[in-house]
């Protein structure tokens, strides 16, 4: 087996640290990005360390609240994200996806789970002491904790989240919850601090209010914010869940991307088309979506399933109420509920509000249940007039697609929207 | 080829009927005279969804299938793209096709992304009378039991409310009656089943299983003990190179079975949603406490789906009659995408080898026939049950 697990986290650790060092001093290098890129390195060093300092690693899946897991004082382990960033940095996985396959995991299991069960199984990541998983947001998720659990020979706990949001699929969540807690008492030796849970909730709100003034910019022409800079938003969301760090990194944003709207500056030298992103881009390819973004004067301003939180506060008094009702705003989470009128027309509004000139669909071939949403998504942007382009890819394996197709897809899409 | 003894190997007329059932669906003789008799029809989606409900309002509940042979699935793919599983695409591609458009409702459960986008599809482009969707929990706790109770009670308020009538107990009794009944002479069926030689092969069940969610259960009942009645006199015998349990995704066509059954293989006993998983457990009452409560535990409790947590509910229960029907094998069919199954494979294959059982794994689309790859692996399949007992 080529990796080890000390190898994989320290490759990204090695990555971040050589971003910083290259981006020093330049325009790149905004003191939001500095955070950022110290933020994970903070996040992945306390991961690298955790059994040298006798730490409890609770390993769970995207959506997972992981604001419980820090109010406990435990080492979160986001297993996709890490995933991802493994693509990201090192620009493959094939070993981790080869040893998921070997598994006996069927080649359509999406990329980032089946990488997860390889990736464990090889040592390429810590043991967990325990595994968390939750059905938000799709079958894979809901599915990928059993078997990490017999790899790692670790007790696991699964959150079963309701699909609809009445109060009383709410009250089980919080349900589930307060299981969670106790199994977490129960495995790590370790109590639940509520205080600390109250100032992590009131945080987290904080940190959506943040993003909701950080999107309020973005409708701005010309938008101040980086074409893939959602992307951080997002890893800054899922890592650091009502942390302090995440604040400070938010309200520095906010106040560069503010400054930016005063001068009337631009992401882009010269703003031609405002985009909207619907799910994720190819990790392997950011670089390259910087770089044609700049080309082309193309900006992603929205994206309806990452950035865009639902309505509603969270309340420090009850804070595992809120934690519950968090997973009914995330983003995201439009994906997992019905997609009736009221879902596709909050997107077609969405896509008014910051004057969206086109549509991206990231299709991830291991991603049913957003394919699955292509057609009324473009039906729907239709009636009103915007086009939506489909990029088939997978979000880490960079053998589904190539830089060049997504470059000539893209192309053809701009002058698209050029005539237009 | 499975081996059959030729003089007593008689063709039997219920059996026939069942065919008949399978061929001319969704345009059955019972769907159109229940639509003449200006009563309404209704599909469901998924095992999770309480058909009883439908049944005690007077309704014809049958499963939304879709095409059960090899077909082009254009529509389905431009609607539902190539990455959900065939069995969505081909199910919305049938009633895109207005097959299905005697349908006055559909009910559907958050049971897995297809089913639920299938779902999300269908009320958007097809545009039947009357929508639900249950939220099923993934879990068995007591709350998990309270929350689809509340659910199954939510679902029967909403039917209620469609139709103009009250759903009354008394109604629901008699359904979970007609329905326990139905799940009775199909367990009568399999223990046949369990014999050295029994006289009806997997082929020919399946035909039974797949027309006991396309017509009433009334007729079906009474076809089903007719049949069972002919069975026990008959000298009919079925024995193969080996006994095979059939597991995993949905399945409809028989073809599939027969492939198996040609080279051999007796399939004695299976865990399919189109089969024991659709009607496995009966309603169980308890005292007094409203039907619906009993409807409501017995969904949920129901030979699990792959989406339940823990696995070791499903696994067990797949070991647990692997052993009763005395298999040498286990053939494990996943649609592809189906993701669910997917990820059990490599848990499920564990327990088995556990208990000696080998697995073969077959990765396959929905209405697949059995083609020259799969024959090929179930022939090597075949040929080292064979050597394991020698």
């Amino acid at each position: 087996m080529k990796a080890t697990g000390k190898n994989s986290i320290e490759s990204i650790l090695r990555a971040c640290r050589l971003i910083m060092k290259m981006g020093q001093g330049t325009a790149d290098m905004s003191p939001s990005r500095t955070m950022y890129y110290k933020m994970l390195i903070k996040y992945f060093s306390s991961l690298l360390q955790a059994k040298e300092n006798g730490d409890f690693i609770a390993a769970h899946t995207v959506f997972f609240p992981a604001e419980v897991i820090y109010a406990m004082d435990l080492v979160p382990m986001h297993t996709e994200t890490t995933t991802w960033m493994t693509a990201l940095f090192t620009g493959e996985c094939s070993d981790i996806l080869a040893a998921g396959s070997s598994l006996g995991m069927a080649s359509e299991i999406c990329t980032p789970h089946r990488g997860l069960a390889g990736a464990f199984a090889i040592g390429a990541l810590p043991r967990p002491d325990v595994m968390l998983w939750s059905n938000m947001v799709c079958d894979n998720t809901a599915k990928s904790g059993e078997l990490v659990m017999e790899l790692c020979d670790c007790p696991g706990f699964f959150i079963d989240r309701p699909f609809k949001d009445s109060q009383y699929e709410v009250n089980y969540l919080v349900g589930e919850l307060q299981d969670l807690v106790k199994f977490l008492e129960d495995k790590s030796g370790r109590k639940m601090n509520w205080d600390k849970l109250s100032v992590i909730v009131a945080r987290m709100d904080k940190q959506i209010e943040l993003i909701r003034q950080i999107n309020e910019l973005r409708k701005s022409v010309p938008t101040p914010f980086r074409a893939t800079g959602f992307l951080e938003l997002l890893s800054v969301d899922y890592l650091f869940p009502g942390q302090p760090e995440a604040i400070e990194y938010l309200e520095t944003l906010l106040a560069e991307l503010s400054e930016m709207v005063k001068k009337g500056e631009g992401a882009v030298s010269r703003e031609r088309f405002r985009v909207m992103s619907l799910f994720i881009p190819p990790m392997y390819l950011i670089a390259f979506l910087e770089k044609i973004s700049q080309e082309y004067g193309a900006v992603s301003v929205i994206e309806p399933f990452f950035t865009f939180w639902g309505e509603g506060r969270l309340d420090p008094a009850h804070p595992l109420e809120s934690v519950a009702k968090k997973s009914y705003m995330i983003p995201e989470m439009r994906m997992y509920r019905p997609m009736d009128d009221l879902a596709l027309d909050a997107i077609v509004d969405c896509a008014q509000q910051y004057k969206v000139d086109g549509a991206i669909f990231y299709a991830d071939v291991g991603c049913r249940h957003s394919c699955a949403t292509i057609k009324l998504f473009k039906d729907s942007l239709n009636r009103i007039d915007i086009p939506m382009l489909t990029l088939d890819c997978d979000v880490v394996d960079p053998t589904i697609t190539s830089e060049e197709e997504f470059r000539e897809k893209l192309e053809r899409f701009f002058e698209l929207l050029e005539e237009r | 080829m499975t081996i059959s003894k030729p003089e007593t190997n008689v063709e039997l007329p219920t059996l026939e009927k069942f065919r008949n059932i399978n061929r001319t669906f969704p345009h059955t003789e019972h769907i159109l005279q229940q639509k003449r008799d200006g009563k309404k029809v209704f599909g469901w989606l998924c095992t999770y969804v309480p058909e009883e409900i439908l049944h005690a309002a007077g309704i014809l509940p049958v499963r939304i299938t879709g095409y059960s042979n090899e077909v082009e699935l254009d529509d389905g793919n431009a609607y539902l793209y190539i990455n959900n599983c065939s069995f969505s695409r081909s199910c919305l591609q049938m009633g895109l096709r207005k097959e299905y458009e005697f349908l006055d409702g559909v009910v559907g459960g958050s049971t897995c992304d297809g089913a639920r986008r299938l779902f999300d599809l269908w009320r958007h482009y097809i545009g039947t009378p009357f929508y639900h969707v249950l939220t099923v929990p993934r879990k068995y706790s007591e709350k998990a039991h309270a929350l689809y109770l509340n659910e199954v009670i939510q679902f029967k308020e909403h039917l209620e409310e469609y139709m103009g009538f009250k759903v009354t107990d008394k109604a629901l009794h008699q359904s979970i009656k007609l329905y326990n009944q139905s799940r009775d002479l199909l367990w009568q069926l399999y223990e046949l089943r369990k014999s050295p030689s029994p006289p009806i092969t997997g082929t020919e069940t399946m035909e039974i299983s797949n027309a006991s969610y396309r017509m009433p259960k009334e007729i079906f009942n009474e076809w089903l003990k007719s049949l069972l009645d002919d069975l026990k006199h008959s000298s009919r015998e079925h024995t193969g190179r080996a006994r095979l349990m059939l597991v995993g995704s949905v399945l409809t066509n028989t073809d599939f079975i027969k492939a198996i059954e040609d080279q051999g293989g007796l399939v004695v006993t299976d865990e399919l949603c189109t089969s024991t998983r659709y009607w496995g457990d009966r309603v169980k009452l308890d005292g007094n406490e409203p039907p619906v409560n009993a409807i409501a535990r017995r969904y949920l409790n129901n030979y699990p789906c792959a989406r339940m947590f823990p696995s070791d509910e499903r696994f067990n229960r797949i070991v647990d009659a692997a052993l009763k029907f005395n298999v040498d094998g286990v053939v494990s069919q996943t649609i592809r995408y189906c993701v669910p199954y997917a990820h059990d494979l490599p848990l499920l294959t564990r327990r088995l080898k556990e208990h000696n059982i080998p697995v073969l794994s077959l990765d396959v689309e929905y209405g697949t026939s059995g083609s020259g790859q799969i024959q090929t692996r179930v022939q090597a399949f075949l040929e080292m049950l064979e050597a394991k007992k020698k």
